[in-house]
């Protein structure tokens, strides 16, 4: 009877304190129930065999792992891991960091598997302290120099990449002996940042945007009500508006390819020739050591287009066959249903515009007519974003420039297959879609208002709505 | 009774501690743990700022000079005085200036103590007349108007108002499937469009908060159409750095070649030279060569009345140059 009275008394004060809170909004998760919806080439491409055999093959090397010599040889003598392809994983092959545990269980973080898998020596390396295995993939930076004392001096801004292993150790790296740089020591001063990669879903149709439609885009946004400002990071060269990376620094895929081939994998390549040093080797001036150097034997750069080669997939280098394989890439395919119904991923789409994320996150622009293929060509790509960067304040700042972005800058992140991310932000700080939406709402920030509309002024079941339709890309 | 009742309160407490734990704690993702080392960089703190609003000199009033301070937001530049409603507050400040001259002056929003049922945000912002094509702030109004989405209703298209003594335009729309309004009321001073957006689901809050505008100070000139600056302030004219205006120029000289644009704002003197320099956006190199640059140029003293005055204009470096309008020929013959 006592137990009974305990039970009803606790129902009743349930019932009274926790209407409201049965609605609070959560985020669905990364949708599970309708397959993997993106990794797939473009209608057009599949219809033809050369363009299939040139994505077929962009693939294979995508996913192809890499070593210092042998058949895929010019791994390192610096490099963040052996293979595009298992960054570039989630949910599937050009896409973001995996995880074992979440839909479609792509792996654990490989970053956590390179001693275990033989790729680095683990009496030579670590693993980074930001490293682990349900941990999204990572690269470092320190975003300035050192001072002799070990604390970061703040005149002297670095912001490169810091490469997490060494080939140290590996059988076929000869005596090439370099250390890690001491990521310890730069957290002891606060003075490290992280970035995730981005997926390349859909990047074809990034990349065949006209900067007239994205300068028109620009100005109808103007005057918007929101605190709304942004503008655009631009190619130093030639002035044209540049759109890959998490700043918007590099303006072609090829360049955003031939970059990463080199920075994130240590390969030189026929747009970045050398084998990269940390930029404190060369602010010392010291570069790389003479027995860390050609270590493939072959020369540089270490990939080439193919003199030899009989066909196109054969005669095209590693970098062009990367650029072929992202371009060439659909953008993925929302749900109209998953998750929480069809009537409220609508409703979402709408609040989601009304309340002002629309206004930086664009839901679509149209291509210019390709040469390429024509899936390319006049098409609506649904990327949600402006390829514009914005101020986003004190509590996403990593204090890293590039091009003309600012410490606090970022790009518009497009959200096409959010619903099927696990990490969000450029550190990957988040998993959860309300901890990277709060993350919007910051000191010096320009969608501080918006998302005060989304956090104060929305019901819980519209912002399960905005949740629902996010998921649903 | 009472044991049973604590007992409630206890599981009750720890449910709701349980429940929060689940919604508000995201993954990290890594290890961030705390380290005890000290001269560690600040955290959350915007040290490599990219282009940036600047001026050469710390006296004279710049637009994003605002600042909210006991209860009241004071803006020197726009003369410009707005008590705080009580328990609204400024959480964030807003951005640096845009590069086509928007700002956010401030963001002001209930504070914890708000007791209302229903909240809002007000959103005080300006657009620098210079960097748009809108000619006053009535125009900008009509072409926010004009350019609103399909998920916006227009509840009350622009339209001359007057607030105890001041006179606004005023532009209302909802969204209906977010259940909010917006109501935006802006007036002209000194070439910028100063506009106060309340959005709310709450219409009664709205109107009481907009009454409330009738006690801020604002500067005579002020006015939908108007807004020209004079007076104690510089005259400004869109344009006057064009033409024949220019007596002497020089170009800047910037070592690296960027291509972000860079609105300028300057007062030129009775004399007819520049005393005041004003980047809304720059790169520090390019707010020095251009500063460098500015100083050496004479214009043509600008009369009004058959006197000598100030004036304040606009310039648009790191772009092709603007080609004058026939508001900057108007203005000189004025």
């Amino acid at each position: 009877m006592k137990t009974m009275k305990f039970a009803s008394v606790y129902a009743l004060l349930v019932a009274l304190f926790f209407p409201a809170m049965a609605f609070a909004q959560t985020d669905p998760g990364v949708r599970s129930n309708t397959g993997v919806n993106a990794g797939q080439p473009f209608a057009s491409v599949s219809a033809n065999a050369n363009d299939l055999a040139f994505f077929q093959t962009g693939l294979g090397q995508f996913n192809e792992h890499q070593t210092v010599t042998g058949d895929n040889p010019g791994l390192g003598p610096r490099f963040n891991l052996d293979s595009c392809g298992a960054c570039h994983s989630q949910p599937a092959a050009g896409g973001t960091s995996p995880a074992s545990g979440v839909f479609p269980n792509v792996g654990p973080n490989p970053q956590s598997q390179v001693i275990a898998n033989g790729v680095v020596n683990g009496s030579t390396n670590t693993i980074p302290f930001f490293v682990v295995a349900n941990g999204p993939v990572r690269e470092a930076r320190f975003p300035f120099f050192f001072n002799a004392n070990g604390t970061a001096n703040t005149n002297a801004p670095n912001g490169g990449v810091e490469d997490l292993f060494t080939v140290t150790g590996r059988a076929d790296a000869g005596a090439c002996n370099l250390p890690q740089p001491s990521f310890n020591a730069a957290r002891a001063v606060n003075n490290i940042i992280f970035r995730i990669p981005t997926p390349t879903f859909g990047t074809g149709l990034m990349a065949n945007i006209d900067d007239s439609t994205l300068l028109a885009n620009h100005a109808a946004q103007a005057n918007n009500g929101l605190g709304i400002g942004g503008t655009f990071n631009h190619n130093g060269s030639d002035g044209t508006i540049s759109r890959f990376g998490w700043k918007a620094q590099n303006k072609s895929l090829m360049i955003f390819a031939g970059e990463a081939y080199n920075v994130e994998m240590g390969i030189s390549n026929e747009l970045f020739t050398q084998d990269r040093p940390l930029p404190g080797e060369d602010q010392l001036g010291s570069g790389l050591p003479a027995n860390c150097l050609n270590l493939a034997g072959i020369g540089y750069p270490e990939d080439t287009t193919h003199s030899d080669g009989t066909s196109a997939s054969t005669v095209t280098s590693d970098t062009a066959l990367f650029n072929v394989f992202m371009q060439f890439l659909d953008q993925p395919t929302p749900s109209t249903t998953s998750p929480g119904g069809a009537t409220s991923i609508a409703n979402g789409r709408r609040l989601f515009s009304a309340v002002g994320c629309a206004v930086c996150h664009t839901p679509s622009l149209t291509t210019q007519p390709s040469k390429l293929t024509a899936g390319l060509g006049n098409a609506t790509a649904n990327l949600f974003s402006d390829i514009e960067i914005h101020h986003m304040g004190a509590t996403l700042v990593d204090n890293v420039s590039q091009g003309g972005a600012g410490g606090d800058q970022f790009r518009t992140a497009p959200l096409w297959g959010l619903g099927q991310r696990i990490f969000f932000l450029h550190d990957g700080r988040c998993s959860n879609l309300l901890c990277a939406i709060e993350a919007h709402d910051s000191n010096g920030g320009e969608a501080s208002t918006v998302e005060a509309i989304f956090d104060q002024n929305l019901t819980p079941s519209q912002q399960q709505d905005i949740l629902n339709f996010l998921r649903s890309l | 009774m009472q044991t049973t009742l604590s007992r409630c309160f206890v599981l009750l407490g720890l449910s709701v501690s349980l429940l929060a734990r689940a919604q508000g704690t995201p993954q990290s993702g890594g290890d961030f743990a705390n380290n005890p080392e000290a001269h560690k960089l600040p955290s959350e703190t915007i040290l490599v700022k990219g282009a940036w609003s600047s001026a050469s000199d710390s006296e004279t009033p710049v637009p994003e000079g605002g600042r909210v301070a006991n209860k009241v937001f004071l803006n020197q530049y726009f003369g410009l005085t707005y008590t705080l409603s009580p328990d609204w507050t400024e959480r964030y400040t807003g951005p640096p200036p845009s590069d086509n001259g928007y700002y956010v002056l401030a963001q002001i929003r209930p504070a914890d103590t708000f007791k209302g049922t229903s909240r809002g945000i007000i959103l005080i912002t300006a657009q620098d007349l210079f960097f748009t094509p809108a000619g006053n702030a009535l125009e900008l109004m009509n072409f926010t108007k004009d350019k609103l989405n399909a998920d916006y209703k227009v509840e009350q298209p622009p339209a001359l108002v007057r607030i105890g003594n001041h006179s606004f335009v005023r532009l209302d729309y909802v969204s209906p499937v977010a259940e909010l309004h917006w109501h935006a009321l802006a007036t002209q001073i000194r070439c910028h469009m100063v506009q106060f957006v309340f959005t709310s689901r709450d219409t009664k809050l709205m109107e009481s908060l907009i009454q409330e505008m009738g006690r801020m100070t604002l500067p005579v000139e002020a006015g939908p159409i108007s807004g020209r600056g004079g007076g104690e302030v510089p005259v400004c004219i869109k344009d006057y750095a064009q033409g024949e205006n220019v007596l002497e120029r020089i170009d800047p000289l910037t070592a690296e070649r960027r291509f972000n644009p860079v609105p300028v704002r300057i007062i030129i003197d009775k004399e007819g030279k520049v005393k005041h320099v004003h980047f809304l956006s720059a790169f520090p190199d390019q707010a020095k060569a251009i500063t460098d640059s500015l100083f050496q140029w004479r214009f043509r003293p600008y009369l009004r009345d058959g006197k000598r005055v100030e004036v304040e204009t606009g310039i648009m470096f790191g772009r092709a140059p603007r080609q004058p309008t026939s508001s900057s020929a108007e203005a000189v013959n004025e």
